[in-house]
């Protein structure tokens, strides 16, 4: 009785007191755990902060692409290249080679056709080739001015229009920008595969570039003609930008316009990106092509009008082509 | 002058999504179904160091969302807030990718940019339409700020981890903490000089 009582005793000594130690032992050792867990997150808060600003991303409950990502690495970058170089290099690109082109025609005047019109006309273009060559232009044509005053029209048109026009002046051209892109698209697509043919590079277009095409009206260039097929050099290099570029604009646009993708911010400000510089060249290229058709090149405007062109201006800006379709007898004349 | 701000403090961020439902609440009139001003990121989520902070606009004294706009839809007011016009913005999504806190939102997501207009935090201080209109209402949701009152999110805070008001006085909290705390590092960037 004793025995079980003093057993009995003993257990309540000491019991008590290896579990107090076991207790203290392990909040000990849960202390030491606990200090070297908030060393390490110390240690780690610089790191942490340093992850989350190289776009580190956590758990978050929002749905949606990127929610988890704390800071965006790539905004700012991308925001500094549109502002700073894209935007003026649109600027220039518009106003500059305009103005240069202007400049070059009235130091240098048109391209007459050396021996006058022929008033003969011959086969140049088909009806498929006009029409795809319309639709794409003026779908071009529509997005360039549209596209034009999503990028540049803040700073030279809004100042200028009242709030309510303006609203309306940038929604409109954004809607428009948005279904026209689609147009412009499918006859990209028709024209690159119709015309690449045509549009091989062949030695004879180096020449073509020693001589500036044969344009310049004074100096040692006077009066050049360079050898050139259905297509000359300048025309060629034209069409490979537009298919380059166009293939380009194309992809970044619809990656733009479909916010169902669902992309990560940084493809889309890439699109935001390669879709800037693309137009600025397209742009560019469509200045100068405007250009040559309707002023500089006389007698070339009336190949996209009809579809035939003069004999004497085939004769004189693609004489290689003429004397092929001469030659084998594909020559049309017009009725 | 004052300069708004928000200050998320992280040691005191306990995830709750309390600001994120209190600015949802709050806002309603002018929240589409699916969007939310104010998103609460942990990271380090369940492991050593973890920490929470609440994202919503920053109000970007130099922002990129107002560099990048095409339609120039953004404008600051005089208490430094970084607001815009939903009748100007064109739902291009361009603010978006310009945004380094991703707290611009968009309430649709259909083909040919039909996003709808833009929606974002307004520090609760209602838009360009005039004060306390049905028109604020609708558009931009509350104008707490007009009536001398903190945003909700903040407000409704249960650690006070969320900060929000002038950046003097916000700063002057933080730094108190800081002290008391005697914990360097505890947001980013911000190294303060206390103790020894």
């Amino acid at each position: 009785m004793l025995l079980k009582s003093l057993r009995g005793l003993f257990a309540l000594l000491v019991l008590p007191f290896v579990l107090t130690m076991g207790l203290g032992l392990s909040t000990s050792a849960l202390a030491v755990d606990d200090q070297t867990s908030q060393q390490m997150a110390n240690t780690n808060d610089a790191d942490l902060w340093r992850a989350v600003q190289s776009g580190d991303s956590g758990y978050t409950t929002k749905k949606g692409v990127d929610s988890g990502v704390l800071i965006n690495v790539s905004a700012i970058e991308g925001t500094e290249i549109k502002n700073q170089y894209l935007t003026p290099a649109m600027a220039l690109a518009v106003l500059g080679v305009f103005g240069a082109f202007v400049v070059f025609y009235f130091v240098n005047g048109p391209s007459k056709l050396s021996k006058g019109y022929s008033g003969k006309m011959v086969l140049r273009w088909s009806k498929a080739d006009l029409w795809i060559h319309w639709v794409l232009a003026i779908s071009c044509l529509g997005l360039i001015f549209t596209g034009i005053n999503i990028m540049l029209g803040k700073h030279i048109l809004q100042p200028y229009v009242g709030e309510g026009i303006w609203a309306g002046l940038i929604y409109g051209s954004k809607t428009i920008h948005d279904y026209v892109g689609p147009v412009f698209i499918l006859s990209w697509i028709l024209c690159v595969v119709k015309w690449m043919p045509l549009q091989t590079f062949k030695m004879y277009d180096l020449k073509w570039f020693l001589v500036v095409g044969g344009y310049i009206n004074f100096g040692p260039f006077k009066g050049k003609h360079p050898d050139s097929g259905f297509a000359n050099a300048g025309e060629k290099m034209w069409f490979w930008t537009l298919t380059l570029f166009g293939l380009f604009i194309s992809v970044s646009g619809m990656m733009l316009v479909l916010p169902g993708l669902d992309l990560p911010r940084e493809a889309s400000f890439a699109a935001l990106l390669i879709h800037a510089i693309s137009a600025i060249i397209i742009i560019a290229f469509t200045i100068v092509h405007i250009w040559m058709a309707t002023v500089l090149s006389e007698g070339g405007m009336e190949c996209m009008k009809s579809g035939y062109c003069d004999e004497n201006w085939a004769v004189q800006h693609h004489n290689l082509w003429y004397d092929e379709i001469k030659a084998n007898g594909t020559l049309e004349y017009k009725d | 002058m004052a300069v708004m701000k928000f200050l998320c403090d992280t040691k005191r961020c306990i995830e709750c999504n309390g600001c994120v439902t209190a600015c949802k609440n709050e806002n309603d009139s002018a929240l589409e179904w699916g969007i939310q001003r104010r998103r609460v990121v942990t990271i380090n989520d369940g492991e050593p160091g973890e920490a929470s902070i609440s994202v919503a606009c920053m109000h970007c004294t130099d922002a990129p969302c107002q560099a990048v706009c095409p339609a120039n839809c953004f404008y600051k007011t005089e208490d430094g807030l970084t607001l815009h016009n939903k009748d100007t913005c064109i739902g291009c999504g361009y603010c978006l990718y310009a945004c380094p806190f991703g707290a611009p939102q968009f309430p649709k997501k259909g083909a040919f940019g039909s996003r709808g207009k833009m929606d974002k935090c307004t520090f609760c201080a209602g838009g360009p339409e005039e004060t306390h209109s049905d028109a604020e209402r609708q558009k931009y949701g509350s104008n707490r700020l007009a009536e001398g009152k903190l945003p909700m999110c903040a407000e409704l805070c249960a650690t006070k981890s969320l900060l929000a008001g002038d950046a003097d006085i916000v700063s002057s909290i933080y730094r108190e903490r800081i002290a008391a705390r005697g914990n360097p590092n505890a947001i980013w960037g911000y190294t303060p000089k206390t103790g020894a």
